[in-house]
């Protein structure tokens, strides 16, 4: 028997004040999926994203969670649903990291945002999940983008979320912390079945950490696959606009080196 | 410092027990203190034993209680709008005053005034809230505008500061041209004071202050996601649209009841957040809003005694002791913060 698909992007054009930049997004993703958006710069990664979390509103075309639509969910039932890391910079004042990851738990609240000790816990959680917990008590500001990347990061696991959308997780991020990151994203979705839809400049992070991959180029859709279908033969390369084979003989160095 | 997050509540507690006491302690001092000094044990007495003889009851029920009354609900009313302002506009620098908010209630309530006047009509306290809501609403509209376009904290201030001048530039020509000995009354009013308030008066500002204050704190929850950025608070289903609106108008109402009943005051929007922020160390709205009011009360009631005591019987405006105080403040906020976007 064919398994439902947990979220589903049908016929959806992506776009600014009415005008779709990208059109006819389709894909289907079981629950617990790893998707990420890659191509050159300016190609309309974030564009998807923010239509995708509901930033902007769809042209045309809809976003499924479970079989429903988001245009038909509430505010609040679309933010316990979804988690973002956007790549706008956060300003804050007076906000220690563990108030910033708190603000995660913001859907679960009651009416005045007064956190309950379950959601103090979920942070703590997060908090530690991210490596973060000696920071707790830190300003926000004092922090390198590194450390706000992950505070921010944390934030976004503390929400507990089915599906977490992340825009350029890894900007700011040295080797190590992209690498943890790529763990932290696999642990959740295959022990908590989270849903996780990204874009990433760091093809080779992409090629491991990604059950799908889709290419966006030239504000189309340009492919969609396996890892091991798109970092075949020159793909890649037709891809960023590079002469035939580049990808593939950067690679070889890295292994030869 | 503290550190931990049970600390910090000790902090919030130790904070709001301080606060309270002084704001006791100001009270009392503002109703005792004065052109006849009442100690506080005749006061007391007059309260609660013999109830003191006719003068010294006007004194304390016609004179004194209603312009603490003023001082103590405006004061927390300026503060609290000058930290939703600071809020909207996530600029530290942002209040009332230097955004022009005041000089647009200021013209539109000395327009009205002058009308009425010259129609030998007066204004009640409903009228004067209505126009000077008016003015705000205007003023604030011109600011957004500016934001829009104007992403510097600095020169958003700059903007509003101007918009101010124009604003003040306009109310002086009317009330230059509008001959009437009323006029004085008028001038009065437009630097700053909260003398000649009624007991009618103390009603009034005081229900609409309330009901403001209590919509705001009721806005606690969006706020605080708001102060992760606009996408952020979207992201946590804050319908951003519907709460800015009613941002802009719970701080509009707030800053208009105080220019109606005490004319433009100065700095207290922008700094007494600032030193509330400092002392909780925390920007968490469901303590800042009841700390916020709390400051701009003791802040009032304070700069409000010295601006009657220090060179009585002569009377300072509220503005020149609040700006004495308060611009100090608005300088370090600008120190603290060398690197600017």
């Amino acid at each position: 028997m064919q398994e439902k698909p947990y979220f589903e992007i049908s016929g959806l054009s992506a776009g600014y004040g009415g005008k779709p930049l990208i059109e006819d997004i389709n894909i289907k993703l079981k629950k617990g999926r790893i998707l990420t958006l890659i191509g050159p710069n300016g190609a309309g990664k974030s564009t998807v994203l923010k239509t995708i979390t509901g930033h902007l509103p769809s042209i045309a075309g809809s976003v499924y969670i479970a079989g429903r639509s988001t245009a038909a969910m509430s505010r609040k039932e679309l933010a316990s649903t979804i988690a973002v890391l956007l790549t706008e910079r956060v300003k804050t004042d007076m906000m220690t990291c563990r108030d910033v990851v708190e603000t995660g738990r913001y859907p679960y609240t009651d009416l005045l945002g007064i956190l309950s000790n379950e959601d103090r816990h979920a942070a703590e959680r997060a908090m530690a999940a991210a490596g973060i917990s000696d920071l707790a008590d830190r300003d926000f500001m004092t922090l390198s983008d590194g450390q706000k990347q992950r505070v921010m990061l944390a934030r976004a696991e503390a929400q507990e979320s089915d599906i977490l959308v992340l825009d350029e997780p890894t900007s700011y991020l040295d080797i190590k912390y992209q690498l943890e990151l790529l763990s932290t994203l696999r642990r959740l979705s295959s022990e908590r079945g989270t849903t996780v839809i990204m874009s990433l400049h760091e093809l080779f992070l992409a090629e491991r950490i990604s059950d799908i991959i889709m290419c966006i180029k030239d504000r189309r859709i340009d492919n969609i696959g396996t890892p091991s279908e798109i970092f075949s033969g020159t793909y890649i390369d037709s891809l960023y606009d590079l002469a035939p084979g580049t990808y593939r003989s950067l690679r070889a160095d890295q292994v030869y080196f | 410092m503290m550190s931990s997050a049970e600390n910090r509540r000790k902090r919030w507690i130790l904070c709001f027990i301080l606060l309270s006491a002084l704001l006791v302690v100001f009270f009392a001092a503002s109703i005792c203190i004065g052109s006849v000094n009442l100690p506080l044990s005749r006061l007391l007495s007059i309260l609660f034993k013999d109830g003191g003889d006719s003068s010294e009851r006007d004194i304390i029920f016609a004179l004194r209680l209603p312009r603490t009354l003023a001082a103590l609900i405006l004061g927390g009313a300026l503060s609290l709008s000058g930290y939703l302002l600071q809020t909207f506009f996530h600029n530290p620098l942002a209040g009332p005053f230097v955004l022009g908010i005041s000089s647009g209630a200021k013209l539109t309530v000395a327009v009205c005034m002058v009308i009425l006047l010259s129609r030998s009509a007066t204004m009640n306290s409903a009228g004067m809230i209505t126009a000077a809501f008016a003015g705000s609403l205007a003023c604030m509209f011109f600011v957004m505008l500016a934001s829009r376009r104007i992403k510097r904290m600095s020169m958003l201030v700059i903007c509003g500061v101007m918009i101010g001048y124009i604003c003040n530039a306009v109310t002086e020509f009317i009330v230059t041209f509008a001959d009437d000995s009323d006029i004085v009354n008028l001038h009065n009013w437009s630097q700053g004071s909260f003398s000649g308030t009624t007991m009618e008066n103390a009603a009034v500002m005081a229900v609409v202050t309330a009901v403001s204050s209590l919509c705001a704190f009721l806005l606690s929850k969006p706020i605080s996601a708001y102060l992760l950025g606009e996408s952020y608070a979207e992201s946590m289903g804050v319908n951003i649209k519907l709460f800015r609106i009613a941002l802009v108008i719970i701080s509009s109402m707030l800053s208009a009841c105080v220019t109606a009943f005490a004319g433009p005051v100065s700095f207290v929007g922008i700094a007494v957040p600032q030193i509330i922020r400092f002392l909780y160390r925390t920007s968490k709205p469901v303590v800042m809003i009841p700390a916020c009011f709390l400051g701009g009360s003791i802040f009032c009631l304070f700069c409000d005694l010295l601006a009657r005591t220090m060179f009585a019987p002569a009377e300072l405006s509220i503005s020149t002791v609040t700006a004495v105080f308060g611009a100090p403040v608005v300088i370090a906020v600008m120190l603290r913060r060398p690197e600017e976007r």
